[in-house]
């Protein structure tokens, strides 16, 4: 068993190796046709053409794109994914440091998710009355069309401004020393033992992932409900009906376990949008993750930023199918035997 | 043509059709509905509350921003903002998207291998990273959002698009109307594109609810329409900055992104259960 999972994310990680290159290699073409001559905002009011050009040569601007391409390559295979223009600070540095605060944001959204929508796709396949079917269709397309900033902003107005009662800004409150062992503050501060820090932290990051599971919990209840659907006439189930196994029974222990493989699929081709949606959840929380930092280098014109910001949201994704590729193999028996 | 009639009785369908026309309405009679022209300041008047509060005024029904413009004129323009771009990137999308599913779909081998490995390398941004990215590098406006959308959502067409193709052309219909002699472009049109029809347009109607969201997103980034646009998502990420003083300025603008959101996803959703039934256990 463990082989094969081996084997798998194995394989899955040799396809992506050449994906990431690609991908570095787009994000690369697209920064490289930005009007805005990203060394003018280094340089002093008073500074003539020959100052510009000299600055150009310094980051390596003047080269061919070929050439550009190749060098940041032969670094980003080191590990050295350049100097950040605006933060004068290394690029690997600032991702490593914001990137622990977006894994945690979307793995705790993740769970959430989860939590609302394993119950939630039951309930709703369980609706037999035509009003209760109706209703759970209403409700899972109504929820749908609420995408994740839009909640984000909800949660503020309510319970930030209108009942202040949760904090909506940060990763905690105040300047709280923070430890950094593993980056992931949650473990961190339970770790050094720091429990009433620990709830604090907690709190800032309940609306961020409540608003990002929210909006991804519907899509993952459809797909969960539309499985049950075409369970329901399957064999097996009618089978263990007859066998006299209460619907509850079959319900959880025969028809949900089958459903649940699509529902890993979707929930893994959909990684990437919860993820990505991250970047506006933590903007309008102030959430000092990866997001934060790609759009604050959007705003400078920070070019080796962006590329590396970008490269990690991409890596993660790959990852994450190589994952969930290897989990699909684990669940499902019949995959497991056949290889 | 049953199936069109039918999904046209359908509750989803018509709800969402309604809001939908009534957006339409607002957009394109927006010089008659706006009380204030949307970019007209008013110095004297900022961050007033609405007109149901005490301190409200008639004159600007929403209350007004911190430059004083009118919160309701700017979103009864900002709808035509939104469905320009949902209308011409979903356009944009499916044309590319669908193009390329046909093509690969239809001639197999060396093009479908290499269309495919296009929309898995596409599919491993995240979509909002990838359309930040293409908006630094085309620069804003409204043109370079709808070029970003479709350069981004191309993919969600032609993924789908693409495997109903291959099923289609392995039909019998497909393979008599090749052996009459039709040439590969007549049975394209002629007797594959009609059948992957209806599949176009619910996907179609879900990409302008994703435009909208898309395009709402870039605004709030501040990398999207130019500045004198009025666009929802500006006047959220305007709102945000004055949160505790006026907590109303940002209602107005939620309610318009969610009301179109809702009109294209209950009409996608609407025409997809009535015109294939075999989709409702499709992922999309």
């Amino acid at each position: 068993m463990l082989r094969l999972v081996l084997e798998v994310v194995g394989r899955r990680l040799l396809t992506a190796l050449p994906m990431i290159v690609l991908v570095s290699i787009v994000v690369f073409v697209i920064l490289r046709a930005i009007p805005v001559d990203p060394v003018a905002m280094l340089l002093p009011p008073g500074a003539t053409a020959e100052d510009a050009a000299a600055l150009r040569a310094a980051f390596g601007l003047d080269l061919p794109l070929p050439v550009q391409y190749w060098i940041w390559l032969k670094h980003a295979a080191m590990g050295d994914l350049g100097q950040s223009i605006f933060f004068r600070e290394s690029v690997g540095g600032l991702l490593a440091r914001a990137f622990p605060a977006t894994m945690e944001l979307s793995l705790v959204s993740l769970a959430l998710a989860l939590v609302f929508s394993v119950p939630g796709g039951l309930l709703c396949y369980a609706q037999n009355t035509r009003l209760g079917r109706m209703l759970a269709d209403l409700g899972i397309v109504t929820s749908l069309s609420v995408p994740s900033f839009l909640w984000a902003i909800f949660f503020i107005l309510l319970v930030g401004v209108a009942f202040p009662i949760l904090p909506f800004t940060g990763r905690i409150s105040g300047d709280t020393m923070l430890p950094n062992i593993t980056g992931f503050l949650l473990i961190d501060l339970l770790i050094t033992g720091r429990l009433h820090d620990w709830g604090d932290a907690a709190l800032h990051l309940l609306l961020p992932s409540l608003s990002l599971a929210l909006s991804f919990a519907p899509s993952v209840i459809r797909v969960l409900r539309s499985s049950l659907m075409d369970a329901a006439h399957d064999d097996y189930v009618t089978y263990a009906r007859q066998r006299g196994v209460g619907e509850g029974r079959v319900l959880v222990h025969h028809m949900f376990r089958n459903a649940a493989l699509p529902t890993i699929t979707l929930i893994g081709v959909q990684f990437g949008f919860l993820f990505g949606g991250t970047l506006l959840v933590e903007l309008i929380f102030s959430f000092p993750g990866l997001g934060n930092l790609m759009v604050q280098a959007v705003r400078n014109h920070d070019m080796p930023l962006i590329q590396g910001a970008a490269l990690v949201f991409c890596i993660v994704v790959l990852l994450t199918n190589a994952f969930v590729d290897a989990l699909y193999v684990v669940l499902n028996p019949r995959l497991a035997r056949r290889a | 043509m049953s199936g069109w009639q039918s999904a046209l009785r359908a509750g989803k369908v018509q709800v969402g059709l309604g809001l939908l026309i009534i957006l339409l309405l607002v957009a394109l009679l927006a010089p008659v509905l706006a009380p204030h022209d949307p970019r007209e300041q008013d110095i004297l008047n900022t961050l007033t509350p609405p007109a149901w509060d005490a301190e409200g005024s008639a004159e600007y029904p929403m209350g007004t921003d911190s430059l004083g413009r009118c919160i309701l004129s700017q979103v009864i323009y900002g709808s035509r903002t939104a469905l320009t771009v949902a209308f011409a990137a979903a356009t944009g999308s499916m044309l590319l998207g669908c193009l390329l599913a046909l093509v690969a779909g239809y001639l197999g081998g060396k093009t479908d291998w290499l269309v495919t490995r296009m929309v898995d390398l596409w599919m491993s941004f995240p979509p909002v990273v990838l359309s930040l990215l293409l908006m630094v590098g085309l620069g804003t406006g409204v043109r370079n959002v709808v070029l970003a959308i479709v350069l981004v959502d191309w993919t969600r067409f032609c993924r789908v698009v693409r495997s109903d193709v291959i099923v289609t052309r392995r039909r019998d219909y497909v393979t008599a109307a090749r052996l009459l002699g039709f040439s590969h472009l007549r049975t394209i049109i002629r007797e594959i594109l009609p059948a992957a029809a209806p599949l176009m347009i619910t996907m179609f109607s879900l990409e302008m609810g994703i435009a909208v969201i898309v395009e709402a997103t870039l605004s709030f980034v501040g990398l999207s329409v130019g500045a004198d646009v009025p666009a929802w998502g500006v006047m959220i990420a305007d709102g945000r900055g004055y949160v505790h003083q006026a907590p109303w300025a940002m209602i107005a603008p939620m309610i318009a992104i969610f009301a179109a959101i809702l009109a294209f996803n209950l009409l996608g959703d609407g025409l997809r259960s009535a015109l294939d039934p075999r989709l409702r256990t499709s992922r999309i």
